[in-house]
């Protein structure tokens, strides 16, 4: 018997499902299927926003900062 | 890595559609619509006319419109009208023209103006043109297509220039630049590159008088349709009555739309259905066309239709019967004609393929001596 | 930049089909759907079955349409579905077929054909005398008011002090409603959303307050379907010309003071007995591409003045560094939401798009493609000239383009940084028991242009709606 599950289709790099992997173990409250490729994982619509914060700060901290000021 | 980058977006811009400009050529010959009288009355044929009009406006904000008249003696606008006397229009950037000779009629609004603007045009431009029309005027019963489809063709070039330069964007300045400019090295100007981008032109005649009587414009209607296979313009061809040797071969060459209603009275249904779509929609539609195109040629001496005839050799002339004095009546080339008469030798299948290639030509010249030469 | 239809269709989608009804009533409601909102093929078929008696059976139909354009096909039927426009019925020969609903059909023939006084497009003015606006004053009105209005929302944050205060409570209300300015302590502050908002096009931009403008109405009782057929009337009224309001109901008057203060029309006083709309109403239901060149240009303020040709007025080079002629405190304000600019002249700001001004845009919730496309609808005529002049010289398979690429993809570059997933709203349909029975459902989800992803080994796939496949599934049953 077919079911349909609502939920938000993330498409991401491998690196960044493996973050997301890695903060579900927590509590497991942000992915509704994993869906066994290298960038595809479907999650609860709520949980976007949440996510997007955490990796932007995980990624600041990760990612090296190329200096760029602003002077000429 | 990087799966998600945003190469999707690259073609910014161009997902917006240009807008076509339709314009509709009406035979309005005397003598054919009233054989038609029964069937569809003229006055009922532009009724339909207009409601198709409508229909193309409808489609498109910026969609632009053109009507021109194909009548016994000459070719006529009927929209838009320039230099008309009771108005001073000046087609705006939307091709529509403000009028302000209509004061009695603007209490009624219950029509979309721009519609309405161009029906009174219409019918007002027809009435003078018909009332216009004398009895010594009837006596060819003929209809001045070529003239119709070159007045057609300059104001489709005109829209073309004025829009592009309007839209100034991507590789259009250009092709008003070389227009202006000796360099213009035809299709270049309106390479198909840029097709989407440019006012789509399309061509409509509504035909009902038999193209044997206007044979004598043979030369300047494939002019006409040769100018139009190059800019890319289809033309279509509705025929009511009558039969039409030119325009099925203007339908083939500019891959337009070819029909002859059997039951003239579902002229509008037709219409939609068949005239409506334009050139972007056309691509997932199958559309009528014909298979079986009347590639008979128009002497160039008498204006005769002719099966067989007779080609210049230098020129490529088409002549119903050996020019006088053997000498070509287009280069004057002296030509020998050799065994005047006899059939053309037909070799047996091989020639099939040949026949094809020399499309509207006439099927052979007479020859008995193998090519003849030019004079001394 | 489908950008301005889906927000308005997808409003119109979520109508209830009653409503629908009542809208189709009035031929200028159906002639401005049938413009804006339906793709190319779907126009094709509208006219196509107009006229026909009988309704068209689906084979012949698909008969019309060429095999490799199946894709097309069912978009178009589809959006015809959800707009009511098109429903089937079964022939004679118990055949399905299409044809077009009624209250769609009728209007539609009749704003073709024009019969009965429905007085679906307005009533012209027939007073003599008075003074009549002319089109340059009318698109000058119409500029400043919504000038005001973005400016409203951009000022407060980057410009402060440079307020335009005539603005109605009205607007204010809408624009906090809308979620594009919030208030704090009396302050006013622009959002996310709102960012978005001034950096789309016009056309968008308006038929976004005017979606807000309908939601709105409902909750202080005015009825949306009125509201919503009204605006749709001002889209097919005639620039220049004015109007009379003896016949119009309160509703509309209503509405019509509302959208005084937008400058979508034009009224001398609010008792006044006639009206005039604007370009800003009269484009609603063309493409973005007709308005860019007239209300664009004189929206920009930059060709406000007589000599400045076209919208543009945008110069960026290769090295990011930008040039703005314009003086418009509007535009400087919103070229510096992505910009550092560096100095100002009396008609020329020049700056720097640099990782930190196009990321402190993008935590604003600004987008790259919307950075973008600012930046593509104002390039100055001399970027559009140099594109003209390359794309002749050299015919390589490389699209012409105006921005610099170097630019436009480092922008882009810039954002991904940040942004590296993408997410898609919709269903995921999993438990087929067979592969069978999977492989139905999905190819008809990829067919009606709703599949997203789908895995065959898993016997999963996920589509962006699911009510059709769900019927579908049960229709197979």
């Amino acid at each position: 018997m077919p079911r349909a599950v609502r939920g938000l289709l993330i498409e991401c790099d491998p690196s960044i499902k493996a973050m997301i992997l890695k903060y579900d173990e927590e509590r497991h409250d942000y992915i509704v299927e994993d869906l066994d490729d290298e960038n595809h994982l479907v999650i609860k619509e709520s949980q976007l926003q949440s996510l997007k914060a955490r990796l932007d700060q995980d990624l600041d901290e990760k990612i090296m900062q190329l200096d760029d000021s602003e002077s000429e | 890595m990087n799966s998600i980058d945003a190469s999707e977006h690259y073609e910014l811009g161009a997902t917006e559609l240009s807008p076509s400009l339709l314009t509709v050529i009406i035979d309005t010959n005397p003598h054919a619509w009233a054989a038609l009288e029964d069937s569809l009355p003229l006055a009922k044929a532009v009724a339909n006319i207009l409601v198709f009009i409508n229909a193309h406006l409808a489609c498109n904000y910026a969609n632009e419109v053109a009507v021109v008249a194909s009548h016994s003696q000459k070719a006529a606008w009927l929209y838009p009208v320039h230099n008309d006397a009771t108005s001073q229009e000046s087609s705006d950037r939307d091709g529509d023209v403000s009028m302000n000779g209509d004061g009695g009629a603007a209490s009624q609004t219950n029509k979309y103006r721009p519609f309405r603007m161009v029906e009174e045009q219409v019918t007002r431009k027809l009435k003078e043109l018909m009332d216009s029309t004398h009895s010594a005027d009837l006596r060819g019963n003929t209809s001045m297509l070529a003239g119709a489809l070159t007045l057609a063709l300059s104001n489709i070039n005109r829209r073309t220039i004025a829009w592009a330069e309007e839209h100034g964007g991507a590789s259009l300045d250009d092709a008003a630049a070389e227009g202006t400019g000796a360099t213009g090295t035809g299709p270049s100007r309106y390479s198909a590159s840029d097709e989407d981008e440019r006012l789509q032109s399309r061509i409509l005649i509504v035909s009902v008088s038999g193209s044997s009587n206007s044979a004598h414009q043979y030369i300047p209607v494939m002019n006409s349709i040769f100018a139009c296979q190059r800019l890319h313009i289809p033309i279509d061809v509705c025929k009511l009555s009558g039969d039409a040797v030119f325009l099925q071969q203007a339908c083939d060459a500019t891959k337009g739309v070819y029909m002859a209603l059997s039951e003239p009275r579902g002229l509008l249904q037709y219409l939609m259905m068949a005239f409506l779509p334009d050139q972007r929609s056309r691509r997932h539609l199958v559309l009528p066309t014909r298979i079986d195109v009347d590639f008979r040629a128009a002497c160039f001496c008498h204006r005769r239709v002719v099966d067989i005839g007779y080609v210049c050799s230098i020129c490529l002339s088409i002549f119903c019967e050996p020019p006088p004095g053997n000498e070509c009546l287009t280069c004057g080339t002296p030509l020998d004609v050799g065994n005047y008469g006899s059939r053309p030798a037909l070799i047996q299948r091989k020639k099939k393929k040949k026949k094809r290639a020399n499309g509207a030509s006439a099927v052979g010249t007479p020859m008995s001596r193998g090519t003849p030469t030019p004079g001394p | 930049m489908a950008a301005p239809t889906s927000r308005s269709l997808e409003y119109l989608e979520g109508l209830p089909g009653t409503t629908f009804f009542k809208l189709y009533q009035q031929p200028s409601t159906a002639l401005a759907i049938f413009r804006r909102m339906l793709p190319d093929l779907a126009k094709c078929f509208v006219m196509a079955l107009l006229y026909l008696k009988d309704p068209l059976p689906t084979q012949d139909l698909e008969l019309w349409v060429k095999t490799e354009s199946k894709k097309q096909r069912d978009n178009a039927l589809s959006i015809l579905g959800r707009l009511h426009i098109l429903s089937t019925t079964l022939t004679g020969e118990n055949a399905r077929a299409y044809m077009v609903t009624n209250p769609f059909a009728s209007s539609l023939r009749q704003a073709l054909m024009g019969s009965e006084d429905s007085q679906s497009f307005g009533v012209f003015s027939q007073a003599p005398g008075e003074s009549l606006i002319s089109i340059a004053d009318l698109d000058e009105y119409a500029r400043g008011r919504w000038e005001s209005v973005l400016g409203y929302m951009v000022g407060t944050s980057a410009l402060s002090g440079q307020r335009d205060v005539n603005l109605s409570k009205g607007v204010k209300q809408l624009l906090q409603a809308g979620h594009l300015v919030e208030i704090r302590d009396r302050r006013v502050d622009i959002t996310k959303d709102g960012f978005g908002f001034v950096l789309q096009d016009v056309n968008t931009q308006v038929w976004h307050i005017l979606i807000l403008y309908v939601e709105s109405a409902e909750a202080i009782g005015m009825d949306s379907v009125e509201v919503l057929s009204f605006l749709f009337l001002l889209s097919s009224l005639e620039l220049g010309q004015s109007y009379e309001k003896e016949q119009l109901s309160s509703v509309q008057l209503r509405t019509l003071a509302d959208l005084a203060d937008f400058g979508i029309i034009y009224q001398e006083t609010p008792e006044a007995t006639r009206f005039y709309p604007t370009r800003l109403a009269t484009t609603l239901t063309s493409d973005s591409s007709a308005l860019s060149s007239t209300v664009g240009s004189s929206l920009t303020g930059a060709s406000a003045h007589p000599g400045a040709s076209g919208s543009g007025f945008i110069i960026i080079e290769t090295n990011y560094r930008l040039y703005a002629y314009t003086s418009s405190p509007l535009q400087i304000s919103l070229i510096s939401l992505f910009t550092t600019l560096k100095y100002r002249f009396p008609n020329l700001v020049t700056g720097k798009i640099t990782r930190q001004s196009v990321r402190r845009a993008i935590d604003m919730g600004i987008t790259a493609d919307q950075i973008i496309s600012y930046l593509y609808s104002h390039a100055h005529t001399q970027l559009r000239k140099r594109d003209a002049s390359l794309s002749t010289s050299n015919t390589t398979s490389i699209p012409p383009s105006v921005l610099p690429p170097t630019v436009t993809d480092q922008i882009r570059l810039w954002q991904l940084e940040r942004d590296r997933l993408r997410a898609t709203a919709g269903f995921l349909f999993k438990d087929f028991t067979s592969l069978q029975e999977y492989q139905a459902p999905c190819q008809y989800a990829a067919e009606i242009g709703v599949l997203v992803w789908k895995s065959d080994r898993k016997r999963m796939f996920f589509v962006t709606r699911h009510e059709q496949v769900a019927a579908f599934l049960r229709s197979k049953k």
